[in-house]
């Protein structure tokens, strides 16, 4: 640390300094300082100076704009760049048009992601949820169910469905199948899952024959097929469908997002439920059914009487029937979960403004667009703080150590 | 390319182009001996130096657009871009060349102090290799460039009284080793 005399001292030679240089003599009262103001003369004297022909060579380029050399890659930019009503814009200049470009990006992102039928992050359920975390509106409306212990209509269907195909009566009582309730069949990986689910979509009235196709083309395309469906068009009042579609459980999340997004989603619901217990019954009681039948086989071969042989034919008989019925059974649980049942249900919009809904629902749907666009700006800000923050420490370490490189040249 | 062949491509130029370079133009020939110095004194080699000074003003005039203000004078931002341009120079070649020919004081009056000066200037010049390269650097700035503490300071990237304490330094140490030379 200087003194305040050093430091008046060096600062009285650094003046002096500049006045010789400035005045181009040296004529400071003190000596030391007058020696230094000769010095700082001697070594302005001795500075090169540029060659005559160097001078008017850089002259000429100077007037002449310093043009690059003809057919180089940087000359032909060059010339591109000329001809452009101005110079490029710089960083500074950048800016406004960058955080606008930002802004427009986010609104996209926002609307992409609000809009029904849009994915988002989602919480990744593997129950199939249909849309994305990111759409606020649409979380409000699904609901996850597994398992359900309550019937809906859809399996209640199912349920008659399979009536009608086991619609033969037993010849003997067998226990009757427990579906749901407290009964489970845990540590199995296979897991079999019935899954359901129901989408309410609107659509202006007289647009429901073309949404009508487009479902039965979205089912189609991922594999489903429509079980039943009505459907009333026309601009009345009455406008709308019903749709009872099948299709794959392992293709149910995008196809339910597909179908949300062919018109305005007023509602959908999800629900699962787990049959894996009646299932893992069924096929027991069906294996030990084939044993049965395998052992009588045996005794009626080795049956001495004919009045033994004909019991033993009656028995087989019966065990047939019960293994027919029961692979019927099986067959049943194995379609019901491998096929998710999926209600449609299209509802004319009415036509009291483009967005439908009183003031209400406005204010409602601009409260989840706007907890929607937070998600996504949180989202955004959390992808985007870190690489900024990366980027800027690899700019300034970049920066650092070419900085330090070309000072190496010093030392 | 000719400048003609250059005109040619680049047609009429728009005002704020026109104006970018007056103002380039200004700073050219406020600069350019100076830069050239600098170079000169830093490089040691007179050829090295005309082409780190042209590439220099040549980077400065393609990048005049990014100048600001409030970050120094054109001087400090043009003494900058040489300087970088020098030690870029300097590691390419990874050594110090001599000057290939002194400078020559064409325009000074021969006189009977010549001689003494002649001899004075000798003296200055074995002092400055006493410095080490970081000093030659600040003396090159100051003298050569003629550039003021605080655009020393920018060039440098440090405060100004920082630099003014190094130059201080820097002079002083140099002074003494004229005088013990002397």
């Amino acid at each position: 640390m200087n003194s305040p005399e050093d430091t008046m001292l060096m600062e009285r030679d650094l003046a002096a300094l500049d006045a010789a240089l400035s005045a181009g003599r040296a004529d400071h009262d003190d000596e030391d300082a007058r020696e230094l103001q000769e010095l700082s003369l001697c070594l302005r004297a001795d500075a090169a100076q540029p060659d005559e022909d160097f001078e008017r060579v850089m002259r000429v380029r100077m007037a002449a704009g310093f043009p690059r050399k003809q057919g180089s890659p940087r000359g032909r930019v060059a010339a591109l760049r000329s001809r452009m009503p101005r110079t490029l814009p710089t960083m500074r200049e950048w800016w406004p048009a960058a955080g606008l470009g930002a802004t427009l990006m986010l609104v996209v992102a926002v609307v992409v992601v609000a809009l029904p039928g849009g994915s988002g992050g989602g919480s990744g359920n593997d129950a199939g949820s249909a849309s994305g975390g990111g759409s606020a509106a649409s979380d409000a409306v699904t609901k996850l169910k597994a398992p359900v212990v309550t019937q809906s209509p859809t399996s209640a269907a199912r349920e008659s469905a399979k009536s009608t195909v086991d619609s033969a009566p037993p010849e003997t009582p067998l226990e009757p199948l427990r579906i749901g309730g407290s009964r489970f069949s845990p540590g199995r990986a296979n897991r079999r899952i019935e899954r359901s689910a129901s989408l309410e979509l609107g659509a202006p009235a007289d647009e429901m024959e073309r949404l009508a196709d487009q479902v039965n083309s979205v089912t189609a395309r991922y594999g489903g097929f429509v079980l039943s469906s009505s459907v009333s068009s026309g601009k009345t009042d009455g406008s709308g469908g019903d749709f009872d579609l099948r299709i794959p459980a392992t293709r149910l999340r995008p196809a339910l997002r597909d179908l949300a997004a062919l018109g305005s989603l007023h509602s959908q619901t999800q629900s699962g439920r787990d049959v894996t217990r009646p299932y893992v019954t069924v096929a027991s009681r069906q294996e030990a059914a084939r044993a049965e039948r395998t052992g009588l086989l045996r005794r009626l071969a080795a049956a001495g009487t004919d009045q033994e042989a004909e019991a033993i034919r009656v028995r087989l008989d019966a065990v047939d029937r019960r293994i027919a019925r029961l692979h019927s059974q099986l067959r049943g649980l194995r379609l019901s979960t491998e096929y998710a049942t999926v209600l449609v249900t299209l509802a004319a919009d009415d036509g009291s403004g483009a967005g439908g809904g009183s003031f209400g629902d406005a204010v409602n749907d601009a409260g989840d667009l706007l907890v929607g666009a937070a998600g996504i700006a949180v989202r955004v800000l959390a992808l985007g703080v870190p690489l900024g923050l990366l980027g800027l420490g690899g700019w300034g370490a970049w920066s650092a150590t070419r900085r330090r490189r070309r000072e190496s040249a010093l030392a | 390319m000719s400048v003609i062949a250059e005109s040619a491509v680049t047609g009429p130029m728009p005002a704020t182009a026109a104006r970018e370079r007056d103002t380039f133009a200004s700073l050219y020939e406020r600069t350019f001996p100076r830069v050239y110095a600098y170079v000169a004194s830093l490089l040691r080699d007179r050829a090295a130096a005309e082409d780190v000074t042209a590439q220099a003003f040549e980077r400065a005039y393609r990048r005049r657009g990014s100048y600001r203000p409030a970050r120094g004078t054109p001087e400090a931002w043009l003494f900058g871009i040489a300087r970088n341009a020098a030690l870029d120079e300097l590691r390419r070649r990874k050594r110090h060349a001599a000057l290939a020919e002194d400078p020559e004081d064409a325009g000074l009056p021969v006189s009977e102090d010549h001689a003494e000066h002649a001899l004075r200037r000798e003296v200055v010049r074995s002092a400055l290799a006493v410095l080490d390269p970081r000093e030659r650097d600040l003396v090159a700035l100051k003298f050569a460039g003629g550039l003021s503490n605080v655009e020393i300071a920018r060039v440098l990237g440090t405060s100004e009284s920082n630099a003014g304490t190094l130059l201080h330094r820097t002079v002083t140490k140099l002074r003494k080793a004229c005088d013990e030379l002397a």
